[in-house]
């Protein structure tokens, strides 16, 4: 491509772009409808009161739980796609594949043994799930799966941590699961240890939820106003999603890891301390 | 808004627990156990090819030891077996000597006994002769002159 064809390019991109944006000011019809207050969209990412999407006519849940169920059911596929076609065919000398696969594995597995090298066989598991599950999930709200709500208005799916309910949840579990370690492995000493930490689960579902939900929130706003939805999404939307994807994943895990290390470490018998005589 | 704050609501929070545990179990059994593995046995293998590795060479520094140990007392060896050997050249050679030095008085004494056997024969046999000799001098002075038949004696013994 020549200069000449370069320049004649860059005018025609720029010209679509005016005109696209033009047409959607023009038009003004953005966010979940039509004449929606950013405040009611914005409150309802936090307390999802308004939009609920129904679960197979069930019950009527936040769409952040339907988010959790499509992740999971595409890890399920991806996983049986996996097993069945690449695992089979691993070599020694890995190919790049491969080299993924077991740089995942091993990572988790690793940060397990090092933060927890009395117990880490249950916990490198856990971790590498945990990891898996919040990194895919937030990068999920990146495709705006659209479903219908309740109400009959369409809903980008958002990522299900940014759910107070889904955030909680893994938050209250990674506690459970250092409990259980401390009990398993030190009894009644791993007990007292576990509890000593007994704002752990608040702070590890609110630090996701947090964390998450800001991510949704800016991505809201700023989708919500039609100028500010062209290019600057691809920086606040795209790059932060990913930055928090695997910001909070690394964070979730270490801490995990950390205090299940902790917890798990064998108590060391103090020496007893021999009365002093009396002068 | 329900009583609970942020809007919590426990049956979302269990659904939200029971997908987890689905996935933690799609997640464990499919991928992370067959790779972990995978990952171990690659590892047992590369640590028996090291222990391997390990055992064979310190099979060959025990050989590598040995060799030289043959290796520094051989000069004692060779020099032990030169002398053996030396040794048993010089009982051989004495043998050789002895054997000879016997053999060449053998033959020696051999050699005198037949010198002085032939000496005997041939004196025995002189005798005869000039006895034989005397006798035909004798018949010669009796039937011929004398100068004939000493003529005659210093031809037959010239020709003797």
């Amino acid at each position: 491509m020549n200069k000449k064809q370069k320049t004649r390019a860059i005018i025609i991109f720029i010209c679509l772009f005016v005109v696209i944006l033009a047409g959607t000011i023009l038009t003004g019809t953005a966010g979940h409808g039509a004449g929606e207050d950013i405040s009611v969209a914005m409150k309802d990412a936090v307390l999802h009161e308004t939009y609920k999407v129904s679960l197979f006519g069930l019950i009527d849940v936040n769409p952040g739980l339907i988010s959790a169920f499509i992740v999971t059911g595409v890890f399920l596929i991806f996983c049986i796609i996996v097993r069945i076609f690449v695992i089979p065919k691993f070599k020694t000398i890995p190919g790049k594949f491969q080299l993924l696969l077991e740089t995942a594995v091993g990572l988790f597995s690793n940060m397990a043994k090092a933060n927890s090298p009395h117990s880490y066989s249950f916990l490198g598991a856990y971790i590498f799930v945990a990891g898996a599950y919040i990194c895919v999930s937030t990068l999920f709200e990146l495709f705006g799966i659209q479903v219908m709500t309740t109400l009959g208005t369409p809903i980008s799916l958002p990522a299900p941590l940014s759910d107070i309910n889904g955030a909680v949840c893994l938050g209250v579990l990674s506690y459970l699961v250092i409990f259980i370690g401390g009990v398993v492995k030190n009894k009644f000493k791993g007990v007292g240890k576990a509890l000593k930490e007994f704002s752990l689960p608040i702070s590890m579902s609110f630090r996701l939820f947090g964390a998450l939900l800001s991510g949704a929130l800016v991505t809201d706003l700023i989708y919500h106003a039609s100028v500010t939805s062209y290019g600057i999404p691809v920086i606040v939307g795209v790059l932060f999603t990913i930055l928090h994807a695997l910001i909070q994943a690394y964070v979730l895990t270490t801490i995990a890891s950390t205090y299940f290390g902790e917890v798990t470490e064998p108590s060391v018998k103090k020496p007893k301390k021999t009365k002093k005589a009396s002068a | 808004m329900t009583g609970i704050p942020l809007n919590l609501d426990w049956q979302q929070i269990l659904l939200h627990l029971l997908n987890f545990v689905v996935l933690f179990a799609i997640l464990y059994f499919l991928l992370y156990k067959p790779v972990k593995n995978f990952i171990e046995k690659r590892r047992k293998a590369y640590e028996d090819i090291d222990n391997q590795a390990k055992a064979d060479r310190e099979e060959a520094e025990k050989v590598l030891a040995e060799y030289k140990e043959k290796l520094a007392g051989v000069d004692a060896e060779i020099e032990e077996k030169r002398n053996a050997v030396l040794e048993e050249a010089a009982h051989r050679a004495d043998d050789i000597k002895e054997g000879a030095r016997k053999e060449a008085e053998e033959i020696l004494a051999k050699a005198e006994q037949q010198a002085k056997n032939d000496l005997d024969r041939v004196v025995a046999e002189a005798g005869d002769k000039v006895a034989q000799m005397a006798q035909e001098a004798a018949e010669k002075a009796m039937f011929g002159s004398t100068e004939d038949a000493y003529d005659a004696f210093l031809d037959k013994a010239e020709e003797k």
